[in-house]
């Protein structure tokens, strides 16, 4: 079943009550980089109930088409049939979306039944000598390998802040409705949705996140990192430790096993710098961290290193900054 | 319940793999091989549905000798029976392939054995490639459904019943079995072995069979190499937190942090 000689990009946009994530904003930014350098186009799909203004946004961030394909609610089956059957239609040469947890299971879904390749975690794409290479973390990202994916279409879902969106207003693109039959699941039935996290807490859509971990020590003490978030008008993340004690819901991990961030700032308090923290936020552009080890791994990757308990420096950082922002 | 954990033998992931600068390759001398952790979540899942409905756990993996060690680990903490597909250069199959010579080989044991399995359980990713997608293209070889993520099964009325993570908290889903779980860590840890279930574990045989046939990689990787070192910044380092955080405040407003 595999689709040969493909032409243009396919992008997955994926939506949260009705606006497109950001990483797929940026996978669209991308996509349009690099099919206009093959004069092709980008294919942007969305799927759901009410998308159009999803889809004006798909093309401001890059895409030439916008197909919207009505669905209810999202179930992983029906979704996967329906970006399959899209990428029989289309045959483009690649199909691309954020690597979040529905991404993943989307593209794996679409890469298993087209029988090609599926590159997950990308981190940048190059196109030398019309192929396309891409690059992706291994070990937790101390080795990145860079891969090409031999069968057709390419398929690879991407790294929140692995590429900058940009957003053009003056962009014009068509947007259809495509009708696609897809069977009603006869697998799984969705009981309950239940989100822990308000939905302006999304961590891979932060500009500041204050992440918290063992050394904060308890329950009580994680409470400044809430107040320090706030303070900076950002959002709240942990470590795997501080999960584990129940201190803050498990939404909020950042790491290897939790999501994985590119915000602006990232302030580490009581994190040491493990490897499965740190591969989830050292695409960071500022990092500050605190702690009272001094010879803790996070200060080998932090802008600005403060060596102090964590408990006593945090109270005098949102001093400061609250000061700053009163001004 | 009949139950079939995949498990892949990575090098432990706590400590920090570099390349080594003679070969030009991951540096794994040394480094412990362990059962991939997410693949230690999902055998603690199904040991604790056979406390609760009984029935059986068999693991299995693909790779060469070694990973015997890996397996007789498993034996120790729940599985009953143990196989390995005895692959030389297991590394360089893909995920498809994986998927395929997997489910070739469950069938095999299900032959074997003359019961089929009820659940299927995969890690979610390995700490080593992170794939994550063998799961799912094992559920479909197998032709059945698939649940990824997953923190919790309960088996439910002529279902399962499973909590499945999601970026904003989580889903319950019913699933029908037999179906195929890809399990995230739940909120328990895998147990730990003891003197005794290690002995009876040693003593166990581990049972060999021979891949199907693969196809050609989808993946090819053309160069291996570490990224760019972010280099450290400032360490500050007072007499008092205020001093401290003064001065971070001031390295702060001169990158136009705050």
């Amino acid at each position: 079943m595999s689709v040969s000689n493909g032409k243009n990009i396919m992008v997955y946009v994926e939506t949260v009550s009705d606006t497109p994530v950001g990483g797929a904003l940026e996978v669209l930014t991308k996509a349009h980089k690099l099919a206009e350098a093959r004069g092709e186009e980008v294919i942007a799909v969305l799927i759901g109930r009410d998308l159009v203004d999803a889809a004006r946004t798909a093309i401001m961030a890059g895409a030439d088409k916008a197909v919207i394909v009505k669905k209810e609610s999202y179930q992983m089956e029906e979704y996967g049939t329906v970006l399959t059957k899209l990428a029989e239609k289309f045959k483009p040469f690649l199909i691309l979306s954020a690597g979040t947890l529905v991404g993943k299971d989307l593209l794996s879904m679409v890469a298993g039944t087209l029988h090609t390749g599926c590159a997950m975690d990308v981190m940048d794409i190059s196109d030398r000598d019309q192929s396309l290479i891409f690059t992706c973390p291994v070990y937790g990202g101390t080795i990145l390998n860079d891969l090409v994916i031999k069968g057709t279409p390419a398929v690879a879902a991407v790294r929140s802040g692995a590429f900058v969106k940009e957003l053009l207003a003056e962009r014009t693109g068509k947007i259809m409705e495509e009708k696609v039959e897809s069977e009603e699941s006869v697998y799984t039935r969705i009981v309950d949705v239940v989100k822990e996290m308000a939905e302006a807490v999304n961590l891979e859509e932060a500009e500041v996140i204050v992440s918290g971990g063992r050394g904060m020590g308890s329950k009580e003490n994680f409470k400044l990192v809430e107040e320090l978030a706030l303070a900076c008008h950002g959002v709240v993340g942990a470590t795997r430790p501080a999960i584990e004690a129940e201190w803050v819901p498990r939404s909020h991990q950042v790491g290897q096993s939790g999501k994985i961030v590119a915000p602006k700032l990232y302030i580490a308090c009581g994190i040491s710098g493990a490897t499965q923290h740190v591969s989830g936020m050292i695409g960071s552009g500022y990092i500050v961290a605190v702690n009272k080890d001094e010879d803790a791994p996070i200060f080998d990757i932090a802008d600005v290193g403060i060596v102090g308990d964590a408990v006593k420096v945090i109270p005098l950082l949102i001093e400061e900054i609250k000061k700053i922002q009163s001004l | 319940m009949e139950m079939l954990v995949c498990i892949k033998q990575v090098p432990d992931d706590s400590v920090e793999i570099s390349l080594d600068p003679a070969t030009k390759e991951p540096a794994l001398e040394g480094v412990t091989p362990v059962v991939n952790a997410f693949d230690t979540y999902a055998l603690e899942m199904a040991a604790r549905l056979k406390e609760a409905l009984g029935g059986e756990i068999t693991v299995i993996s693909i790779g060469n000798e070694s990973v015997k060690n890996s397996l007789k680990n498993c034996l120790a903490v729940g599985a009953d029976g143990a196989y390995l597909i005895n692959h030389e250069n297991a590394e360089s199959l893909d995920p498809l392939s994986i998927a395929r010579i997997l489910r070739k080989a469950a069938n095999e044991i299900e032959e074997n054995m003359g019961k089929k399995f009820d659940l299927i359980f995969c890690g979610k990713e390995s700490t080593d490639y992170a794939s994550s997608q063998v799961g799912l293209l094992l559920a479909k070889e197998f032709s059945l459904p698939a649940a990824t993520n997953v923190i919790q099964v309960e088996p439910g009325d002529g279902m399962m019943k499973i909590k499945q993570e999601t970026e904003e908290g989580y889903r319950i889903m019913e699933v029908p079995a037999p179906c195929v779980v890809t399990v995230q860590k739940p909120n328990y840890d895998p147990r730990y072995p003891t003197i005794k279930s290690k002995m009876a574990a040693r003593k166990k045989e581990i049972k060999e069979l021979t891949p199907s046939e693969e196809g050609d990689s989808m993946l090819k990787v053309l160069r291996v190499f570490e990224p760019e070192k972010r280099a450290a910044g400032i360490k500050i380092k007072a007499d008092s937190p205020q001093e401290a955080v003064a001065q971070a405040m001031s390295v702060m407003a001169e990158a136009r942090i705050f």
